[in-house]
């Protein structure tokens, strides 16, 4: 299958979503590739430029991919979120 | 009908909206409008679907499209030539009371062939916070002057009945006289330089290069979407008001040559006025879709047809009366803004074709600070600081954002002078300037928000008070891309003077004495010798910060768009002696880039 972009990190192939950095595959283009991702968070308010008035629980999560640690893709959430999920359609 | 003509008639519309732009900025008295171009010009079709959208606030680009069917529906057989109407109700189409539309039928040959519409945020609407936001406000009755429509001139002549009746509910009426006529005079020259165009071309060529226009709009932006990857993207924002969270939940789904915007999921509505309604939903949606996927295509109805919106009733992005929504504008709209901007950007992002088109959420949060009191010259000065359009670029997939860059659903925001606003209010500023670790770390940075201190000046009453409904203190929202980490969030703190302290010279917030209180939502005082202090987000970062080249890192560091902290915990770099060390900061590149494979998610 020929290879298609998903996001600037990462790209589609064979069914699977890999990481553009070093190819390595993520995780099944099907299902979730947050959920195999490496995973670092990090709370907002400990980051340089934080504000006085920032939200004690706001998060930065920092998906990588477990091959190579680039940075896949970032988001801000409350603990209690759900990941943002993205997907494209395979066919077509 | 030939290329040429139909290219020439296309070019003449816009520059009628433009040149009605340039007649609204020259009669207004206005800083909101003529200095941070908070205002919107823009034709609409006999029906009044929308036929040439201009610049400024893109958000009304939609809301009076509404409007305009609005006052078909209620003036059916009694709409004039040399009409004008006025409508400012969020329920049935506009975005706040403040923001009011006037609306002018244009008639050739006694036939109505198109309207014009144009808005200002006006000095004042009557609200109980002076200048329109306002944050107390529990219902819309609460929040000024509202109007489903009404005739402001009837063939020509002003209703002088009505005119009264609106100038005695608004302070400072003399200025929103100056208002209303700015908006007469534009929708004037639009009339009059259609009526022009009507007459060089005749109703027929001209009706028919308008339905050309709309369905070559409508075509143009179906082949982009088909070019463009089937899936879903999703955003999310947060919202705070006094301890209370809300969130602005977005799925966007593109299938073949259309595009759902769905907002299930988004937060009940608020009991705060930060709501909007769901004509200001469509309009937050589109704002950002016009400049992101349609830059070189005409924004007129031909671009709505291909988009639908899901926004559940109830939520805060589709409330129902009598909810309050006065600071809907910088509040629900704006982070529908954001999150389309977001989705949007990551669906661009994923394509072949359009991956350089991509961007990060630019400037996410406007602070829209109302100041009002007696003024120098023991008048009534009530108005926005006009910082909050400077705005902040968000990083780009080719390259940083812009510095102080603006922002996407106004492509001519700006701020005034400094010397503008301290002519205009009894304020001075001890600074104002571009604002550290703002911008969203990535391989591209986002661009740098801004920061400033003003205090009290020759000020009659001793002061002022102003009105602040900010929000995005408490949660970034210039979300980063692929990678890129998200701008910084505002600020607004009362700095209160103590005994033996005085901000009056302070060059920064560490300098200013006295007690610093942290403030976000409601009225506060300006006087003696407190200040105020203001810092403003910075755009989202585009990829992995471990990725900015090391020589760029430096450069920021030595231009103060970040600090040395940022540089070596965000970006890796690595300092010897204030001199960029390459193979150390390759060293703490690789070390960082490791402790990130720790956990699974």
């Amino acid at each position: 299958m020929a290879r298609r972009r998903f996001s600037d990190t990462l790209f589609l192939a064979d069914g699977n979503i890999c990481c553009v950095s070093c190819e390595r595959t993520v995780a099944p283009a099907t299902g979730s590739w947050k959920q195999a991702a490496a995973l670092s968070v990090v709370p907002v308010a400990s980051l340089p430029g934080a504000g006085l008035g920032i939200d004690s629980r706001i998060v930065l999560r920092r998906f990588a991919c477990q091959g190579c640690g680039s940075l896949l893709e970032t988001e801000v959430a409350l603990p209690e979120d759900p990941f943002l999920e993205d997907r494209i359609a395979i066919a077509g | 009908m030939d290329p040429i003509t139909f290219s020439i008639i296309r070019h003449r519309l816009f520059r009628v909206v433009e040149e009605a732009v340039m007649t609204l900025k020259h009669v207004s008295g206005s800083a909101i409008t003529n200095e941070g171009h908070d205002l919107m010009v823009s034709l609409y079709r006999a029906d009044g679907s929308l036929l040439m959208g201009g610049v400024g606030f893109l958000h009304h680009l939609t809301s009076a499209a509404e409007a305009c069917k609005a006052i078909i529906r209620r003036f059916e057989g009694q709409i004039h030539e040399g009409d004008l109407f006025l409508l400012n109700d969020p329920y049935t189409a506009a975005l706040h009371t403040s923001d009011i539309y006037l609306i002018a039928p244009i008639h050739y040959d006694g036939k109505l062939v198109a309207w014009s519409a144009c808005f200002v945020h006006v000095f004042d609407i009557g609200a109980m916070n002076p200048g329109g936001f306002a944050p107390d406000a529990q219902d819309i009755f609460t929040e000024g002057f509202s109007s489903p429509g009404l005739k402001l001139i009837d063939r020509g002549e002003m209703r002088q009945d009505v005119w009264d009746t609106i100038l005695n509910m608004v302070r400072g009426p003399e200025m929103v006289a100056l208002d209303l006529r700015s908006m007469i005079a534009c929708n004037n020259v639009a009339g009059e330089r259609l009526g022009d165009l009507f007459r060089k071309y005749g109703t027929e060529t001209v009706d028919e290069a308008c339905r050309m226009l709309i369905e070559q709009s409508e075509q143009r932006l179906r082949e982009r979407l088909r070019e463009l990857p089937d899936g879903e993207w999703q955003s999310r924002q947060y919202l705070e008001v006094k301890g209370e969270t809300y969130r602005v939940c977005l799925t966007m789904r593109k299938q073949g040559d259309e595009l759902v915007f769905d907002f299930t999921g988004s937060s009940p509505q608020s009991k705060y006025s930060v709501n909007c309604s769901k004509w200001a939903s469509l309009g937050g949606l589109f704002a950002p879709l016009f400049p992101l996927l349609c830059y070189d295509i005409t924004w007129n109805e031909g671009v709505i047809r291909p988009i639908r919106m899901i926004a559940p009733e109830g939520t805060i992005v589709n409330c129902t009366r009598p909810a309050p929504v006065s600071v809907a504008t910088v509040g629900a709209i704006q982070s529908v803004n954001n999150a389309a901007c977001g989705t949007i950007g990551k669906m661009l992002a994923a394509s072949e074709i359009y991956a350089e088109e991509s961007t990060a959420v630019w400037h996410a949060n406007h602070f829209a600070i109302f100041m009002f009191g007696t003024n120098q010259r023991g008048g009534l000065s009530i108005g926005i600081l006009t910082e909050t359009f400077a705005g902040a670029g968000g990083a780009r997939h080719i390259g940083d954002g812009v510095d102080i860059g603006g922002e996407v659903p106004n492509p001519i925001s700006r701020m005034a002078n400094v010397e503008t606003i301290e002519a205009t209010f009894p304020i001075r500023y001890l600074f104002r300037r571009r604002l550290k670790d703002s911008g969203g770390p990535g391989r591209h940075r986002g661009g740098t928000g801004g920061e400033m201190m003003i205090v009290a000046h020759d000020a009659p009453d001793g002061g002022i008070d102003y009105v602040v409904s900010g929000k995005g203190t408490k949660f970034p929202q210039s979300d980063g891309l692929a990678g890129g980490y998200p701008g910084a969030v505002n600020d607004y703190v009362w700095v209160q003077a103590e005994d033996g302290t005085e901000p009056v010279f302070a060059r920064d917030l560490a300098e200013a004495g006295g007690k610093k209180e942290p403030i976000s939502w409601g009225v506060f005082p300006l006087r003696g010798r407190d200040g105020l202090y203001v810092r403003w987000n910075g755009g989202g970062g585009v990829g992995d910060p471990l990725d900015r080249p090391a020589e760029k890192v430096a450069s920021d560091v030595a231009t103060g768009a970040i600090s040395a902290r940022a540089a070596e915990e965000v970006y890796g770099a690595a300092f010897d002696g204030g001199a960029l060390d390459v193979e150390k900061t390759d060293a703490r590149r690789r070390d960082l880039k490791s402790r990130r494979l720790g956990e699974v998610a």
